[in-house]
């Protein structure tokens, strides 16, 4: 017998506290996430839109994200009920979907990640229902559903889709935002930021939660506009510590 | 047609410069990832982590195109697995345990072909394209002994005597083992017979390295030793504590 996982991320949203998420980009590997135990990440997303997360992999992966505490994340690569359940049952807490532009793709999301009364998710029990006694019906509390808000039609329509209930995190993405309004390549474009930051505000005043992934440098700023879920990636901190290496050994 | 790849970390040895090997990063696409970030050279841990001769060939293909040396530390001091790594596309190979001059004379004698020594015969990775590879290898291929017994230390100075050995490594975590002091690479008599045998290595005039971080690489320069064995793991866990700092977050 065994009690099902508690989502770590969710936890601190659902009390108000703020949840940072490791990107694995730039430091990715099983073995490498395992090691990162003595930061007691919040979260961990894997990448599995863009980068070489995939259903071969997700168990090991999440398997060691299980055993130092933080949630794993899967983001998955597009918008289909039989893919975000499949990666919750391989050991996913949390799924994001990109491109979710319409109320009818949001409740797609919910449709396929929650068990019923709430949606249809696909009947079997998760790599982290084992040995849980009525899995099926404590999961819908730690499984977490993210959506990216990444197009301009996405943001057209955002008022709609915040009515759709059980989406933890409403992730608003600079870099297709950008694409989709005609500025590709220019994430940091006033026009582009003047969006994001009236997505932001729109969902904090709709009372739902808002996500950005952030720099050391612009966190505190998301921070002041309420966003609470933060996705940090470690490539520049690996970089300015082996610049700060370079700098001593040549001192 | 192409060129045998050149070693640069073995280039800026040669050339008196410092030489950092990030380790930790035992996955192709971190790799590739992190190597524009121009660390000197990228270590493969096959001493105690998964790198193994199925994926020695991905990991350092990724470290050519990100143009950064690649070093596989080897189980143990046996002929086939140096040449093998070498073979698989490995620029450099790391022993470890080379306590007496016999180990690090099977180290050259399996790192080097004739005349120097008699690595097994195959074209490796590296040398595809090249019609002159067998003979321009050994100039490029860079062997590094780990000293890190008190069994080493006693038999140091015939060990120093053994030519093409490009880095002799002192341990810190095997030497306090042996030391007596289990756990505690940092104890200062640890410190002091690591500092002697740097000493040693670099009054004979050969290359001195250890395991570097941003507290004692300053140190080990004014002593002579020039290759650092360096994990970012410090550098990632002030990057996340500094971010989750900013945006007020809890642990």
């Amino acid at each position: 017998m065994a009690e099902l996982r508690v989502n770590k991320a969710k936890q601190k949203l659902a009390n108000g506290e703020v949840a940072v998420a490791f990107a694995s980009w730039g430091y990715g590997g099983a073995d490498a996430l395992e090691r990162l135990v003595d930061l007691e990440p919040d979260a961990i997303w894997l990448e599995a839109e863009h980068g070489g997360v995939d259903f071969s992999n997700i168990g090991e992966l999440t398997r060691a994200i299980d055993l130092i505490g933080a949630s794993p994340i899967v983001r998955i690569h597009q918008n289909e009920p039989g893919v975000i359940y499949r990666t919750m049952d391989l050991g996913a807490q949390g799924i994001v979907v990109p491109h979710v532009n319409t109320r009818e793709e949001a409740e797609v999301v919910v449709h396929a990640g929650k068990f019923a009364p709430i949606g249809l998710r696909g009947s079997f029990t998760s790599r982290q229902g084992i040995g849980v006694p009525n899995y099926q019906s404590l999961a819908n509390d730690q499984t977490m559903l993210i959506v990216l808000i990444e197009d301009i039609v996405g943001v057209n329509n955002l008022d709609e889709i915040l009515k759709v209930d059980n989406i933890d995190v409403f992730f608003v993405a600079p870099g297709d935002l950008a694409q989709t309004m005609g500025l590709i390549g220019q994430p940091h474009h006033p026009d582009v930021q003047a969006v994001v930051d009236e997505s932001l505000r729109k969902i904090v005043a709709a009372g739902r939660t808002a996500g950005a992934l952030v720099s050391n440098e612009n966190a505190a700023h998301h921070l002041e506009q309420g966003v609470k879920f933060f996705l940090g990636a470690s490539p520049p901190w690996i970089e300015s510590g082996l610049i700060e290496m370079n700098r001593r050994a040549e001192a | 047609m192409r060129t045998l790849r050149k070693n640069d970390a073995k280039a800026r040895l040669a050339a008196g410069q410092h030489v950092i090997a990030l380790e930790g990063l035992n996955d192709a696409d971190t790799i590739e990832r992190l190597g524009i970030m121009n660390p000197h050279a990228v270590w493969l841990e096959g001493e105690h982590n998964l790198v193994s001769p199925p994926n020695i060939a991905d990991m350092t293909r990724a470290a050519d195109l990100a143009n950064t040396t690649s070093i596989v530390r080897v189980n143990r001091v046996e002929e086939g697995l140096i040449y093998q790594a070498l073979d698989l596309g490995a620029q450099g190979v790391a022993v470890p345990h080379v306590d007496t001059r016999e180990d690090a004379e099977t180290v050259v004698r399996a790192g080097k072909f004739s005349p120097l020594g008699k690595r097994g015969m195959y074209g490796s990775r590296q040398g595809l394209g090249d019609p002159d590879f067998f003979k321009k290898a050994n100039d490029e291929t860079m062997l590094i002994a780990f000293i890190e017994d008190v069994i080493a230390l006693d038999n140091l100075d015939e060990i120093l005597k053994v030519d093409h050995i490009d880095v002799f490594l002192v341990g810190p975590g095997d030497m306090s083992q042996s030391m007596g002091h289990l756990g505690e690479p940092f104890h200062p008599e640890v410190t002091r017979a690591l500092e002697d045998a740097v000493r040693k290595i670099v009054a004979a005039g050969r290359t001195a390295g250890t395991v570097g971080n941003h507290e004692n690489v300053a140190r080990y320069m004014e002593l002579g030793a020039r290759f650092f064995l360096t994990s970012p793991l410090p550098w990632i866990g002030e990057g996340y504590a500094d971010l989750r700092q900013q945006v007020g977050a809890t642990r």
